[in-house]
């Protein structure tokens, strides 16, 4: 076990080491001198230039701004942001930091709720009306991107009935629709993976042996044949996780959501490349940090995967 | 053995609705010129956001352009797109894929290592580093894209080169002298240029989601070319006064996709009897 967490351990350290040099390398790669973007009107003014210049490090040697760069990363601090001068990237990080994994992680738990739901009830009902009919609908919750999945239902719900606000970010109400928005394809997602994992497990002996014995058949399909598909669930849960959590980038614009996403996007735009790149390398941690812990997860249940060669 | 696959793709409903859906878009995306009432980028400011009427079927956009002319020239950059990508992926996919697979040893696990830290990182969070790093634009989604997709392609090209390696036929062509290049290019690659292409089909309903997905953050396809994540990113904002523009353009983006996806899974499904009765 402590090789396999050794060897997994490494990976993330690579990948985090590569997604610094790339992403320093992204910011440097980069059309256009900060310097005069930061200036703006007074562009002319040498002096000045020649400060932010010494402030951001801009006169170092590549070697030197990089190891700044890590430092900056190490300390959290991430460096200084070019839209707002003299401040670190953190403090502009700082407001959205926590929006974008709740989001991530209401939508999970809602499509593992609905996505178990729905894909019982199918493989319940196998080859009728309502499966092809339910699979049919996984199709397109699985197909249809979210943008345009919210269209719909911000002029049904919001437009047309008045239910729910249109956009914004504070009241629970706000947070109904970019909520159910973001889980849509992983509730398809989870429906038909239960719906595959229990026609397998429905056919087991140990499910004839727990309907001959004369129990419920509520406690047979939710005790006895659901709690054996948890396991590969789970593992599932872990991958959409960091689906979700780039996701967000998308809802947090349609829905007008002050995250980590939108910062992203906005900062590009506005050429304030660190806080961008920060946002970057804050997500691919974390993905990188769930997929570790879904192959430990892994390992743990299933001593083949800990044990072999490769993972 | 093709027209018993082609049959069989027939056998399944939904493989032929996904079939007519992505044959009816390739079609308007072929003869768009002839099909669009109007030049797409035709502004007129004096009609803007006008309503459905017999000039322009579907509505006038913010700048006054007719929306189903847009919609029918959007279908070609959705396709451009994802043909591209998929070419892309599939030169680069198979060939490091296949030279991992057939040599093995260090070459293998060099290329691997970097398939694993490529899929390290977040598709959108990958695709909005390069969109920083080259800019906005057509050629942004494309090779954004292709870096996501290659690994997928290369590692299952590894795998089908290491089942083939295995084969006499591949032993018989060593002992012969066949030079590596010749074994892999014309002996192997046949074999198993079929699953190839059917798994990079399934791909290309994901690929066109996620150019309308690039368009709509605003990272794609630039004005005055319209892409249907471009017209939803600017139908929103007016979708209480006029909807029209927003709901046409999720409506087509949406049942293209679901085209591809159905046809996707019953051209994978038809080439894996196992699944069969799933």
């Amino acid at each position: 076990m402590w090789r396999f967490l050794a060897r997994r351990l490494s990976s993330l350290l690579l990948v985090m080491v590569v997604a610094i040099v790339v992403t320093f390398a992204a910011i440097h790669a980069l059309p256009g001198d900060p310097v005069t973007v930061m200036l703006s009107d007074h562009s002319a003014d040498r002096e000045m230039a020649a400060r932010l210049r010494a402030e951001y490090g801009l006169d170092q040697p590549l070697a030197e701004q990089f190891l700044r760069y890590v430092g900056g990363i190490l300390t959290g601090q991430f460096g200084l942001s070019f839209r707002y001068v003299h401040t670190p990237v953190v403090d502009v990080l700082r407001e959205s930091l926590a929006i974008s994994p709740v989001l991530a992680l209401a939508a999970l738990s809602l499509a593992l709720v609905l996505g178990s739901l729905v894909g019982v009830h199918a493989a319940l009902h196998r080859n009728r009306v309502q499966d092809t009919a339910i699979i049919v609908a996984l199709v397109a919750g699985l197909s249809i991107p979210n943008f345009a999945v919210a269209t719909f239902l911000v002029y049904l719900l919001s437009v047309k009935l008045g239910l729910l606000p249109v956009a914004g970010w504070g009241t629970l109400g706000q947070a109904v629709l970019p909520v159910v928005v973001l889980a849509i394809p992983s509730s398809a997602y989870v429906a038909r993976l239960a719906r595959t994992f229990m026609l397998e497990v429905l056919q087991q002996d140990f499910v004839r042996t727990a309907r001959a014995k004369g129990l419920a058949e509520r406690l047979v399909i939710w005790r006895h044949a659901f709690g054996n598909t948890l396991v590969p669930l789970a593992t599932s849960a872990g991958v959409m996780l960091g689906g979700l959590l780039s996701n967000t980038v998308v809802v947090e614009t349609i829905f007008n959501i002050p995250g980590l996403g939108r910062l992203a996007v906005d900062s590009i735009f506005a050429r304030d490349y660190p806080v961008a790149m920060a946002v970057v390398l804050l997500f691919t941690f974390f993905y990188a940090g769930i997929n570790i812990l879904v192959d430990l997860f892994y390992g743990l249940v299933d001593p083949r995967i800990r044990d072999g060669a490769t993972a | 053995m093709r027209s018993m696959l082609l049959r069989r793709v027939l056998r399944q409903k939904g493989a032929v609705i996904g079939g007519t859906i992505v044959l009816s878009v390739v079609l308007t995306a072929l003869l768009a010129p002839l099909l669009a009432p109007h030049p797409f980028d035709a502004t007129d400011l004096l009609n803007t956001w006008a309503s459905p009427d017999d000039v322009n079927p579907l509505g006038t956009d913010q700048l006054g352009r007719d929306i189903l002319s847009r919609l029918i020239i959007g279908a070609r950059v959705s396709l451009a797109v994802g043909l591209s990508v998929v070419t892309v992926t599939l030169v680069v996919g198979v060939s490091v894929g296949m030279v991992a697979g057939y040599f093995g040893g260090r070459t293998d696990a060099f290329f691997m290592r970097a398939v694993d830290i490529v899929l390290a990182f977040p598709e959108v969070v990958l695709a909005i580093l390069v969109a920083a790093v080259l800019g906005p634009g057509l050629l942004t989604v494309i090779v954004a894209l292709s870096l996501v997709w290659w690994p997928g392609i290369a590692r299952l090209a590894r795998s089908l080169v290491l089942v083939q390696k295995q084969e006499l036929y591949v032993d018989a062509a060593i002992v012969c002298g066949t030079p590596a290049v010749k074994i892999i290019w014309r002996h192997i690659l046949p074999n198993i240029a079929g699953a190839l292409l059917v798994r990079a089909s399934v791909g290309v309903g994901f690929i066109i989601m996620a150019e309308a997905t690039l368009s709509f953050l605003g990272l794609g396809v630039q004005e005055p070319v319209p892409s249907w994540g471009s017209m939803i990113r600017d139908g929103l904002p007016a979708l209480r006064t006029d909807p029209m523009l927003a709901i046409s353009a999720s409506l087509v983006i949406g049942l293209t996709i679901i085209g591809f996806n159905l046809l996707g899974d019953g051209l994978r499904d038809a080439l894996d009897p196992r699944l069969h009765g799933r």
